[in-house]
């Protein structure tokens, strides 16, 4: 059986230090595609509150004539949640506060315009 | 009227292929009960579906709406079951006019007076021809969000700021911001301005508009965060083709957000949120 | 988001589902198709509609399920051009109810279902105790008992 076109993605981005679950994400719906999750990570709750919220500041910036969104990052107290878009696709990643997230988001970006 | 209104209700409420949803909408139209006056059209529709006046009362309630193109789809279907409906060919005239399309708008509106349209037609032809517009064929794009069809986006130069007094809240962040290409907001918890300027492309200042539109992000965010169980959200940033926009919540629930050019390191623009929401706590705190 | 409740108990859980989801309209109705509580409807002669075709959806949905899986299907989702629809099955104490919700952009289907189960563990928390075995409703009875819902729900009990 072939992989999925996404699980190349989510592993490189999973192995990046503190990150706790990668999917990829149907944007307006908010359901699964492909993920990588730790154990303990519910990846369908993740997938719909992720899609909602970087749909909705993608929306916003675009109704605040600040442009295409391309990234967004939420920081909370004990994680962050990363998203990039791409199409109806969303690559969302939820991390480590302590993690890495420069080089989080550069993989994002890269990989965000690689999905179809 | 209010009569009138119960009387019907209970009339469909018994009899539910009734023609009284026709009277029903119409009058839940003008008291601008337009979600309902859509329920009873739509159901209408549903068991009268080649019922011209149906579908015109559709339109028309898709017209208060701000629907248009739905309006003109509706009109389009009464001319094709009673060609050459005269309110059908006002409307469609109505929305081509809003839409930007003088030519088809002119186009529907004489269809009208040949088919002996009032003094309200010819008035409106005349004036249409006396603008001497020629918009061929310029029809309005599906407007979803689409944000390649918008202007250039915008974040304001310093030169482009005026220079309010120093007490003045648009100032409250002149001095952080200082002349590199970003603008701050402090937003109360309902999205409204309480200090700081945003300029946009025309000279105006949009700050209240871009509030109002970021501020529904802090909602969605509260949302994750307390459903994932990651704590309370500390700072978004959001990053466009042109601009890094962060934003982080203010005392007394209210929100600052800070937006700079692409060309401006994150780590810059972290720097400068934490300063604003410095000066933002001690403004509100010495405000009260 | 004003909710109408003929059993009380439900409304809690129906508000925070509400609130949390977003949605537009919502049902919670027996199986055999009696209303239980409703919000986001104008007229009870809309919502003796939607339950009697919910009812009958999930009858046939359920027996469709059971059929291919041997048991039914867990919920179903109807995207629509600007509104979608969802209808699942919750169960309590007292027996499964049958919960029907619209909603449109402002939600997403990710996100009701996900409240929705979080909607059916509260509903589960909130339901007392039965004192008594459940009344079989005979037809005979049915439609007083649908009229009289459906009065409490619109204020004209």
């Amino acid at each position: 059986m072939s992989a999925s076109p996404f699980a190349t993605i989510l592993s490189t981005l999973t192995r990046q230090r503190g990150v706790r679950a990668s999917l990829v994400v149907d944007e307006s719906d908010g359901i699964v595609i492909e993920s990588n999750l730790q154990i303990g990570q519910d990846g369908d709750r993740v997938a719909a509150l992720a899609a909602s919220l970087y749909r909705k500041a993608r929306l916003s910036a675009g109704a605040a004539r600040l442009g295409t969104a391309t990234f967004m990052q939420l920081e909370a107290e004990r994680g962050r949640i990363c998203a990039a878009g791409h199409n109806d696709l969303v690559l969302v990643v939820v991390a480590d506060p302590a993690a890495n997230i420069g080089m989080i988001r550069v993989e994002m970006i890269k990989a965000a315009g690689a999905l179809p | 009227m209010a009569d009138d209104v119960r009387r019907w209700s209970d009339e469909l409420a018994r009899d539910p292929a009734s023609l009284v949803f026709l009277p029903l909408g119409e009058t839940l139209r003008r008291q601008g009960q337009l979600d309902l006056a859509l329920k009873i059209a739509m159901r209408g529709l549903e068991r009268h579906s080649h019922n011209t006046d149906a579908h015109d009362l559709l339109a028309r309630i898709a017209v208060d709406r701000g629907e248009l193109q739905r309006a003109f789809d509706e009109w389009d279907m009464v001319l094709r079951l009673t060609p050459g409906h005269l309110g059908a060919l006002k409307g469609m005239a109505f929305v081509r006019f809003q839409q930007g399309n003088a030519a088809e708008a002119e186009e529907y509106l004489r269809q009208a007076a040949e088919q002996g349209g009032d003094a309200e037609v010819v008035a409106a032809l005349t004036n249409l021809r006396s603008r001497g517009t020629r918009d061929a064929g310029r029809g309005t794009r599906d407007d979803r969000s689409d944000n390649h069809a918008r202007p250039a986006a915008h974040v304001p130069r310093p030169a482009d700021v005026p220079h309010p007094a120093a007490n003045d809240p648009r100032a409250l962040f002149a001095d952080i911001l200082g002349q590199e290409e970003q603008t701050a907001l402090l937003l109360d918890d309902q999205g409204l301005v309480l200090a700081g300027i945003y300029m946009g492309e025309d000279g105006q200042d949009v700050a209240a508009e871009v509030g109002a539109e970021l501020s529904g992000v802090t909602d969605a965010a509260r949302r994750a965060t307390k459903h994932l169980d990651i704590g309370e959200w500390r700072a978004i940033v959001l990053e466009t083709e042109v601009a890094v926009v962060t934003m982080a919540p203010s005392a007394g629930d209210g929100l600052l957000v800070v937006a700079a050019s692409k060309a401006t390191p994150l780590g810059l623009v972290r720097r400068v949120l934490d300063r604003c929401l410095d000066r933002a706590r001690q403004w509100l705190e010495g405000s009260q | 988001m004003t909710i109408t409740a003929v059993e009380t108990w439900v409304e809690a859980p129906l508000r925070k589902f509400v609130e949390e989801a977003r949605t537009v309209l919502g049902l919670l109705l027996h199986p055999s198709g009696q209303v239980v509580a409703q919000f986001g409807f104008a007229r009870a002669v809309d919502v003796m509609s939607a339950c009697a075709l919910a009812a009958a959806i999930h009858a046939s949905s359920g027996e469709l399920g059971k059929q291919l899986e041997g048991k039914a299907f867990r919920g179903l989702h109807h995207p629509g051009r600007d509104r979608q629809l969802y209808l699942a099955e919750a169960a309590t104490s007292r027996g499964a109810f049958i919960f029907l919700t619209v909603f449109d952009q402002e939600s997403s289907f990710g996100l009701v279902r996900m409240y929705f189960d979080t909607f059916c563990k509260d509903l589960a928390a909130a339901a007392p105790p039965m004192s008594h075995q459940p009344e079989v409703v005979l037809e005979d009875r049915f439609e007083h008992e649908l009229n009289r819902n459906l009065a409490a729900l619109f204020g004209r009990g």
